[in-house]
């Protein structure tokens, strides 16, 4: 699943950040990184020299890691999205920064647009998984996820992912609206029972506690309220076709990216408008 | 036991105990009644006129667009099933259930007092008055009431035909209340629309005694004091109650056919008889001008001047027509059951409106023709007895004694048929959406819309009868734009559920 990272990085990033998401990457399964820059337009203060990045390579690669340094140019989403593609990355991985809150909570338009756009799952490291100390490497054991699914084939689709995390506890969510009479809701409700306990079996080989819930109302809320409950970190999202009327990412997969204190790993749908 | 009990009656216990506080204070204290109503309408239309006018008309684009949308095709009922009534009977039963004493009441008196009392940026009694007062007419008799009762209709019919749920209003918002329904937020919903139901009736009843009254006493000079009025309203209670306990059904069918059999001789009568082709002129060119400005006119409140009369006349009708909705929502649901969306909106929207502008044509264009003529003051009456003016104006026609005694027979029979309808449907919404209700429960409405429509005619006749339906409606309307939300999730799902 992180076989291959590929992780973007603009000037000013410092080494021992860097050194950290090494061995993050590492214990997430990652064997090499693509670092990747895109040249913004002629910088007045910095011209074209990029020899910052040898630092940041080399702080990877003491974390174990094989790395190889990329740039590329014109739209920064979109120049990200194409070499995640063209380098054959199984992720994106993408911090958001810890030293303003704010940046924390709502992300750039940057991130935003690469959330978009991205035709490989894109991995946003929040407040939670904590960032390990240089000597520290991160447990496994106490990795709990958090699968948000609706049974379509956007969201079935992080499912692979999702074992592959493994870990303490997974957390199958179903968060649907209230069907229009308590008869077709009651039958809803056992359908949905069953397909969420077919999820828990196939889950189970992976984690050492898997439990699911259905929950009704907004699948935005629902998923950030049950992520504070179990204390994720991380969350499962596959990546819908916006509605005509939403924002361009959608408006669920948007606010838990922007609000959520856990980290969230995106999975695209492959052959919709936004996916494709 | 008793626990249960309560909570089973718990709509109509809370509903009767509200409109008992309310006969009690209007009993008691009509002062204090009249002070306390006046404050909370002028603090509604104050704060929310807008809210009239925006919502009404989005009731229409909503009605309009589900009708059009993939959504038309979605039967009312099982997808089997057929409609119970012959396309005429229930033209003529959505047209009686909707208006009734309303256009006798309104058909000359409405453009009359346009034209008359204009808004301070037109001059009265010109041209351009009568036009305006035509456009009028049609606008706040037009396809908004049909609107805002489909809204309620398409709702009750779509949650208790397709998904089997009581005919109740608390019924079409499970999608959003879920089990709450049948709770605490279920049973307010409920009582709103009984609040809105009784009032809205209550006001409709009271224009029709006022008129009855004014027919007896320009036919045959009774006294034109209150208590006569009283005393019209508690016979015909008497009437409406023995029919709503009794059953009289079918009588009461045979009655509501023979009063719109009536109704139409007496229109083709004015017509032929009248000025025809100025009345043609007047329907064709007046449709025209509302179609072309349909959209202006829905959302215009006159804000620098006029905006007083806005509020004087549409948002009143607008009121009325949401109060009135529970109840004629109920009663045409229950005859469209096996008709499609697309059929009953599209039906709903443009056949008893056709029919309504070809009444104001042939009342109200009369009325203004005779206006003009030398030594007739119509409009002038209806500024002052808004109730008296329909009798006057009959009297310019040939046969008037026989033509105004066949308008107090329609005003009665529309009142009972109207009053019975109400009671019935107001027993059924406080017993959890059952058609067989018990005795003292139909006694109690009767007597309860009766009581409150002589108490608002003692308090502030005419104004205290439009003061009540703003307020009834207001909380109704908020409901409403709920319903259109909780159908379109219903709607939406109809794919899931097959």
């Amino acid at each position: 699943m992180f076989e291959k990272t590929l992780v973007p990085v603009a000037s000013g990033e410092r080494p021992g950040e860097l050194s950290k998401i090494g061995f993050i990457l590492k214990s997430l399964g990652s064997g090499s990184v693509c670092l990747f820059h895109v040249n913004e337009a002629a910088s007045f203060f910095r011209g074209s020299d990029l020899s910052w990045l040898g630092p940041l390579a080399q702080a990877l690669e003491d974390a174990g890691l094989s790395v190889e340094t990329k740039t590329g140019n014109g739209h920064i989403a979109s120049a990200i999205a194409e070499a995640a593609l063209m380098e054959g990355a199984d992720a994106v991985y993408m911090k958001a920064k810890r030293r303003w809150h704010l940046e924390t909570m709502f992300l750039g338009s940057v991130s935003r647009d690469l959330l978009r756009l991205s035709d490989v799952p894109v991995f946003v490291h929040k407040l939670r998984p904590r960032l390990p100390d240089e000597e520290d490497r991160l447990g496994r054991e106490d990795l709990i996820v958090l699968y948000a699914t609706d049974f379509d084939a956007a969201s079935v689709r992080p499912l692979p992912s999702v074992m592959e995390f493994q870990g303490a506890r997974c957390h199958v969510l179903h968060v649907r609206g209230r069907m229009a009479d308590p008869a077709t809701e009651r039958r809803r409700k056992e359908a949905v029972d069953r397909e969420l306990h077919a999820v828990e079996e196939d889950l189970r080989p992976y984690f050492g506690w898997v439990t699911s819930e259905q929950r009704i109302g907004n699948p935005g809320a629902e998923v950030l309220r049950v992520s504070e409950q179990v204390s994720a970190d991380i969350i499962v999202l596959g990546r819908k076709t916006p509605a005509f009327f939403s924002v361009p990412m959608g408006d669920t997969a948007e606010r838990v990216v922007n609000e959520s204190k856990a980290s969230i790993f995106l999975v695209p749908h492959p052959g919709t408008p936004d996916g494709s | 036991m008793v626990r249960d009990y309560l909570r089973r009656e718990a709509v109509f216990f809370v509903s009767s105990a509200i409109i008992l506080f309310f006969i009690a204070i209007g009993a008691a204290r009509p002062d204090l009644l009249d002070a306390l109503s006046s404050a909370i309408h002028t603090a509604i239309l104050d704060h929310f006129s807008w809210l009239y006018l925006i919502s009404s008309f989005f009731f229409l684009l909503f009605a309009v667009g589900l009708a059009l949308s993939k959504f038309g095709t979605i039967k009312l009922g099982h997808d089997a099933e057929r409609p119970q009534y012959s396309f005429f009977g229930w033209i003529a039963m959505l047209f009686a259930a909707g208006m009734g004493i309303g256009l006798l009441f309104w058909g000359v008196s409405e453009p009359l007092i346009h034209y008359l009392q204009s808004p301070p940026f037109l001059t009265p009694e010109t041209p351009a008055a009568a036009e305006f007062a035509m456009t009028y007419a049609f606008f706040h008799w037009g396809i908004h009431p049909w609107a805002i009762y489909t809204v309620v209709s398409l709702s009750i019919a779509y949650f208790s035909f397709r998904r089997g749920m009581p005919a109740l209003i608390s019924s079409c918002l499970y999608p959003v209340l879920g089990g709450r329904i049948y709770g605490p937020a279920g049973n307010l919903v409920d009582v709103l629309a009984v609040f809105a139901t009784v009032f809205g009736t209550a006001t409709s009843l009271g224009f029709g005694a006022l008129q009855i009254h004014s027919g007896f006493t320009h036919l045959y000079g009774i006294s034109s004091a209150i208590s006569v009025t009283i005393g019209l309203i508690i016979i015909a209670t008497a009437l409406f109650m023995a029919s709503a306990i009794l059953g009289v059904e079918k009588g009461v069918q045979i009655l509501s056919k023979i009063n719109i059999i009536l109704a139409c001789a007496l229109l083709l009568f004015l017509l032929a008889l009248g000025p025809t082709p100025y009345l043609f002129n007047i329907f064709s060119s007046t449709l025209g001008g509302y179609i072309n400005n349909i959209i202006d006119l829905s959302l215009q409140s006159y804000p620098f001047a006029g905006n007083e009369w806005s509020r004087e006349w549409t948002v009143f009708y607008w009121a009325w027509w949401i109060s009135w909705s529970p109840f004629v929502g109920l009663f045409i649901a229950r005859i469209s059951r096996g008709r499609t969306i697309r059929e009953f909106v599209l039906t709903v929207l443009t056949v008893p409106p056709l029919f309504t502008f070809l009444w104001f044509s042939v009342f109200g264009g009369s009325a203004l023709y005779l206006e003009q003529m030398p030594g007739v003051d119509l409009a002038a009456i209806a500024g002052n007895d808004v109730s008296f003016v329909l009798f006057v104006f009959l009297e310019h026609y040939p046969f008037s004694a026989l033509l105004s005694l066949i308008a107090i027979f329609l005003l009665i029979v529309f009142f009972i048929t109207s009053a019975d309808s109400a009671t019935v449907v107001l027993s059924s919404l406080t017993s959890g959406g059952s058609m067989i209700v018990p005795l003292y429960k139909k006694v109690f409405w009767a007597l309860a819309l009766s009581t409150v429509a002589i108490i608002l005619l003692i308090t502030g006749g005419l104004s205290a009868l439009q003061v009540m339906a703003i307020m009834a409606a207001f909380p109704f309307m908020i409901v409403m734009i709920l319903l259109c939300y909780t159908l379109t999730i219903g709607l939406a799902q109809e794919s899931v559920r097959q």
